[in-house]
């Protein structure tokens, strides 16, 4: 690939789109900015939760004002025909009564917020020093799960129940900071600094209710203005690529002294660099550093090579939409979801939005440095296979047709052929993939029991790891890159399972992420429990035996077409699957 | 120039072309005729490197046209004529002129003169605005911004009206005059035999024919024999209130004489004919 | 005979939504959508989950009101300790979730907590430790109201969970947008795509009439939003969150989507090019939906009121006004979008 052609494609590129977004949609999105900006002190006013709630109180009661304050309720006339019949969810009369729904139980909860508002607002008319009588300072610590010692624990003097009875008060520990530990034992967080000793948020102080638990739900929400504009960037870059492929205008291009790759690098490199800048941009606004530049990085690139790879295997933009929909869906929740966690969980180390969290709550101890590799690498490793894979198809005998999708793809993969030993290759390459989709599956059956989901788990994780087997040997025979017969299918088959096997036993790595403190995120990464060595070993070489056999089973049947492949897969499916509830079985 | 040798091209499942052979000398003009789905197109896309053969071999000027740097000394015209519709004349050969690294003012140069030969006015329109053979005009343009040494043209008349088919074709045959090695294909046998040095005819993804008109002449169909008589005869149709069949050899005009007299006619006329291009190629189409 | 003739094209419309399989792709984000949603919900519910076990404190200093606030309550248990050294040091063995180290001074209570992190639980303990010291600020200014002669009122037992909230203030209201967006984007890919295939001249020498032609071309797209809104209420019904007036939801939801698809489709005829079309319409929906913010009522607040069953008058008269939007939009890109064609 070289540079130089590359650059000459983006400097065109850019002039282009440039030149396509005319005065007149500039003006139109200045005019739309200009309105909003115009409406925006008005629009915050009004809230998401506001009146959601009603309540029924009198007019000269004291929880009228309480709730005329509050914005979430809506005062009403007390009468009981209208809180049995539901439009009433909490009525004050004497008594407060609740509704018995979940409706009920949040209004009440709402009263109660708009009444603790209240009484606070009343008693700092009289004394400011009053409304808020309890200040708080909270500190978080690290500390050992297991006691460092046995003998450390104390006796308490006194308990709740039986209060009376003893004053336990003690006037020498003042008010000097508290000296929380530095136990740094999980290795994702890098030591503080010890200045203060103090970790994590750090110490805050201010009333009760200003105590926000570390479900960093701000930083979230602020992590979420980073994904929502690079949807705008993946719309024009998508349609910059299908483009190409309409009326067959990429064809000079391709006749041109350019290579394919030259081309799709020359195409992607603006919208890498527009999309970076919009990072850059909301980094600047909503206070990140370049921490979270860096993390998005991966985000960006998995963003568009998945885009890429729909854009040449759409058919038309109807279907481009979806696509893009679909890529934003997907991505958002595979960066979302762990992230959730950052405070938490080691699982948050798969989202590089974690570091863009942890960047956001300007917390002391930044992400460190292995996140960045946990999280980055399995994306940018699969964004570069998905652009190798749209390059696959980015050929005047593909490119242009109206073919399924599924033939696109196959078409796509069975570009990567060369000889046998090429589907080890695919298997491997794919191994990313499969990983990813186990763990949208993980993050999707999570809410379930575990009876339910580790079940559904297998079957599920069976089907995407034999159909990523099995997917190469099927293109070879179906683009007569392999001859068909049963000998060839068994070989191929086995040299894919092994392939995948590789694949696979690297990706195990990622058990030192800590996925393995999941239940469900075991299974995702198959066994490592206390058993026997010996079984250990069988364990770890079982897998291999099973890959091979079953990628056979799903190639005997690709080699006799669409119809026999989708047999073969489902017996692969049922080998595969009850190997993993024997395993299951066996270990448990 | 151009070998070609064994070329075969297997698309999923079915064959476009099956063990084409040929070779373009420098500087000729070199035409590819046959029906539609003989493989012309796909034969052509291989030599401009777009197409990778299934086996079989493709050198241009000795190197292999999927390089991209051997391309650099190509012009392809595709069957259509698919533009960057958002951009003018001018900025989209620009484009292409940067593509096949030719300095600036050496491009506008070039560019200046080619529109000006092909005699387009509307430069600076964008070229989704212009009617169908201005925009044949800038595809033809396109093919010329690197000044290649050979021009590859896929059917490069059709779909124009005939004033300017005519063009386009004369403008062909110019570029052979200049010294490029042309390569083009057509249906319209009419151009080919117009500028053509030597050509092959395909059907059926097969090289049927190959050789100089008058090479292919010879070899597949020999003279016709126009019999003009006065009254029906076998296989006769009407022709000028009088009656006209053709025949292939003497011993057949002998058998036409002798049953016109029996019906109590005469016969008029005998005249021969050299047979058309398109005559040998719906004989060649019809017989394989 | 002209509406035949209409309906024809906009079954070609859905048929080729149908033949590429989009629809399905449409129903997998919804599913992946639904799944993201729900596991966000149920997440948010078992970090807050007060039925997830006892929190243990270590409380030392002045914790008579501490002690006093905790009682009666068992989703924690106080344990006082000789000092803040034992306290904390029980903590670190393990011996408790929490430390509360209280002092008091003359006009107000100071507490320091220590609470664990990096620890699942931690969002349930600080949560639990909140609510205890609100209890105590309850009880403080209870006695402070009393000796001010300031008439406060008692506060009500509730504990709060963010679920039903959050469902229905932002996950409902998300959950009926999206399609619409959607739905607008696939009326504009749906004409710009005639354009650059250079297909529309063929329809328009048809015998349909312009307008028919635009109908002809949205009336799939139109259909669509609310067709997933139906479906969306239907799964929320089966979550067991029920939807209190699901027909006056269609009625906004359909509004706003002829908004949606009449401006990109309109949009479309202006621009021809999918890029600039696109980029225009994300824009001006976006600007939609922010300007609704402006209204007494905002669009989203609406749906939430809808689905809660909170709705008032107010927010009738606002469903009605996209109503009315809705037809007024898509008749004028109608009539400004038949010229356009030709």
């Amino acid at each position: 690939m070289r540079l130089r052609k590359v650059l000459r494609i983006s400097r065109w590129e850019v002039s282009r789109t440039a030149g396509g977004l005319d005065r007149r949609t500039l003006g139109f999105a200045i005019l739309v900015f200009v309105l909003v900006a115009a409406v925006a002190p008005f629009a915050f006013d009004g809230g998401l939760y506001d009146e959601l709630y009603v309540v029924g109180v009198e007019d000269d009661d004291g929880y009228h004002e309480a709730v005329e304050r509050a914005d979430t309720l809506r005062a009403v006339e007390p009468s009981w025909s209208a809180f049995s019949s539901g439009d009433i969810d909490v009525l004050v009369r004497d008594d407060i009564h609740v509704a018995d729904d979940q409706k009920g139980e949040a209004a009440v909860a709402e009263l109660r917020d708009a009444a603790r508002r209240y009484n606070a607002g009343e008693l700092a008319e009289k004394d400011p020093d009053a409304a808020f009588p309890v200040s708080v300072e909270i500190n978080y610590v690290d500390r050992d799960a297991e006691p460092a010692e046995p003998g450390d624990t104390f006796e308490p003097v006194a308990e709740e129940e039986d209060s009376e009875d003893e004053d336990a008060d003690d006037d020498d520990d003042g008010v000097d900071a508290p000296d929380a530990e530095e136990d740094v034992d999980d290795g994702f967080s890098l030591p503080s600094g010890g200045l203060g000793g103090i970790i994590g948020q750090g110490g805050r102080s201010g009333t009760p209710d200003d105590i926000a638990p570390p479900f960093p739900f701000e930083s979230l929400i602020l992590a979420f203005a980073f994904l929502v504009p690079l949807n705008f960037v993946v719309q024009a870059y998508s349609t910059s690529v299908m483009n190409e492929r309409i009326g067959r205008r990429g064809v000079l291009m391709l006749a041109s002294p350019v290579s394919r790759q030259e081309i799709i690098a020359g195409k992607t490199v603006p919208y890498f660099a527009a999309a970076l800048a919009l990072v850059a941009a909301v980094a600047a606004v909503v206070g990140g550093g370049w921490r979270s530049v860096v993390a998005m990085v991966p985000v960006l690139l998995i963003f568009l090579s998945l885009t890429f790879v729909g854009a040449m295997f759409a058919r038309s933009y109807k279907e481009l939409t979806f696509v893009t929909v679909f890529v934003s869906v997907v991505v958002t929740s595979y960066v979302f979801i762990p992230a959730i966690f950052t405070d938490i969980d080691p699982v948050a180390a798969i989202s590089p939005l974690s570091i863009v969290v942890r960047d956001l709550q300007q917390a002391a101890s930044a992400a460190p440095a292995s996140w960045y590799v946990f999280s980055g690498a399995p994306l940018v490793f699969s964004s570069a296979v998905l652009f190798s894979l749209g390059s696959g198809v980015y050929r005047e005998e593909e490119m242009f047709n109206q073919r399924r999708v599924p033939h696109k793809a196959v078409a796509a993969v069975a570009s990567w052929l060369r000889r046998r030993a090429s589907v080890a290759k695919v298997s491997v390459f794919l191994v990313p993939f499969v990983f990813a989709i186990q763990l949208l599956v993980v993050a999707t059956l999570f809410a379930l029991p575990v009876e339910v989901s580790l079940p559904l788990f297998f079957v599920a994780a069976a089907v995407v790891e034999e159909v990523a087997k099995s997917v190469s040997v099927y293109a070879g025979f179906a683009h007569s890159v392999f001859e068909r017969n049963d000998r060839n299918a068994v070989v191929l088959g086995a040299i894919s399972g092994a392939g995948f096997f590789v694949g696979e036993k690297f990706a195990h790595l990622a058990q030192l992420v800590g996925l393995d403190t999941l239940e469900i995120g075991r299974a995702a990464l198959g066994v490592g429990f206390d058993v026997s060595p010996l079984v250990l070993v069988a364990l770890f070489f079982a897998p291999l035996v099973l890959h091979a056999v079953a990628a056979s089973l799903a190639a005997l049947g690709a080699c006799r077409g669409k119809r026999g492949y989708l047999v073969g897969l489902v017996a692969a499916v049922v080998v595969h699957v009850a190997y993993n509830l024997t395993v299951v079985g066996l270990v448990a | 120039m151009i070998e070609v040798r064994d070329l075969r091209k297997e698309y999923a499942g079915h064959v476009a072309v099956e063990g084409s052979t040929f070779e373009v000398d420098s500087g000729e003009v070199f035409g590819v005729v046959g029906p539609n789905g003989a493989g012309k197109t796909t034969t052509l896309k291989t030599v401009a490197g777009l197409v990778e053969p299934t086996s079989g071999e493709v050198r241009v000027a000795g190197d292999d046209p999927a390089d991209a740097d051997t391309r650099r000394s190509l012009g392809y015209l595709p069957e259509e004529s698919p533009l960057y519709e958002d951009m003018t004349a001018t900025s989209y050969l620009r484009f292409f002129a940067d593509l096949y690294d030719v300095p600036r003012e050496v491009a506008d140069e070039r560019i200046g003169k080619t529109l000006d030969r092909l005699e387009l006015d509307r430069r600076e329109t964008r070229t989704g605005d212009m009617s169908k053979g201005m925009k044949r005009k800038v595809a033809v343009a396109r093919s010329l911004v690197n000044d290649p040494e050979i021009l590859v043209y896929d059917e490069p008349a059709s779909g124009l009206d005939p004033l300017t088919t005519n063009y386009v074709v004369e403008f062909v045959r110019d570029l052979a005059d200049e010294g490029k090695t042309v390569v083009f294909s057509a249906h319209n046998l009419y151009h080919v035999e117009r500028v053509c040095d030597r050509l092959i005819i395909m059907n059926e993804g097969e090289v049927v024919a190959r050789g100089t008109l008058d090479e292919i002449r010879d070899e597949h169909g020999g003279v016709e024999y126009h019999v003009e008589t006065t009254v029906p005869v076998e296989r006769s149709e009407p022709h000028d209130g009088n009656h006209r069949v053709v025949v292939e050899n003497m011993d057949e005009v002998e058998s036409v004489r002798e049953q016109t007299h029996d019906e109590g006619g005469e016969v008029l006329d005998i005249r021969t004919r050299e047979p058309s291009l398109e005559d040998i190629f719906l004989d060649v189409a019809e017989g394989t | 005979m002209r509406s035949p003739r209409r309906l024809r094209l906009a079954t070609r419309e859905l048929a080729s939504l149908r033949a590429e399989k989009t629809v399905v792709l449409a129903l997998v984000i919804q599913l992946f959508i639904a799944a993201f949603s729900s596991f966000l919900v149920v997440g948010l519910v078992s970090l807050y989950d007060p039925g997830a076990g006892e929190v243990e404190f270590a409380a030392a200093g002045d914790t008579d009101e501490l002690l006093e606030a905790a009682a009666g309550q068992d989703s924690w248990d106080v344990s006082v300790y000789e000092d803040r050294e034992t306290a904390t040091t029980t903590f670190e063995g393990g011996g408790a979730d929490a430390v509360l180290l209280v002092e008091r001074t003359d006009d107000s209570v100071d507490v320091d907590v220590l609470a664990p992190r990096g620890d699942l639980r931690t969002t349930l303990i600080v949560t639990a430790a909140r609510d205890l010291l609100e209890r105590l600020e309850d009880a403080e200014r209870e006695r402070l109201a009393a000796e001010l002669n300031v008439d406060a009122v008692p506060v009500p037992e509730g504990g709060a969970s963010p679920y039903h909230g959050f469902t229905y203030a932002v996950l409902v209201p998300v959950l009926m947008f999206l399609p619409v967006f959607i739905s607008g984007s696939i009326a504009s890919d749906s004409v710009t795509e005639e354009f650059e295939r250079g297909t529309l001249d063929l329809l328009r020498a048809s015998p349909l009439s312009d307008p028919a032609i635009f109908d002809g071309k949205t009336a799939a797209a139109v259909a669509l939003a609310p067709a997933q809104a139906v479906l969306w209420l239907a799964l929320l019904v089966f979550n067991d969150v029920p939807i209190s007036s699901p027909v006056p939801l269609l009625v906004l939801v359909t509004g706003i989507t002829a908004v949606a698809v009449g401006f990109g489709a309109a949009v479309a005829l202006q621009f021809r090019e999918r890029k600039q079309a696109q980029f225009v319409y994300s824009v001006g929906v976006v600007g939609f939906f922010a300007l609704t913010f402006a209204l007494p009522e905002s669009s989203a607040n609406t749906v939430a009121k809808l689905a809660a069953g909170s709705a008032t008058t107010a927010t009738y008269a606002h469903v009605a006004g996209y109503a009315v939007a809705g037809v007024a939009v898509y008749l004028i890109a109608r009539r400004f979008g038949g010229r356009k064609l030709s």
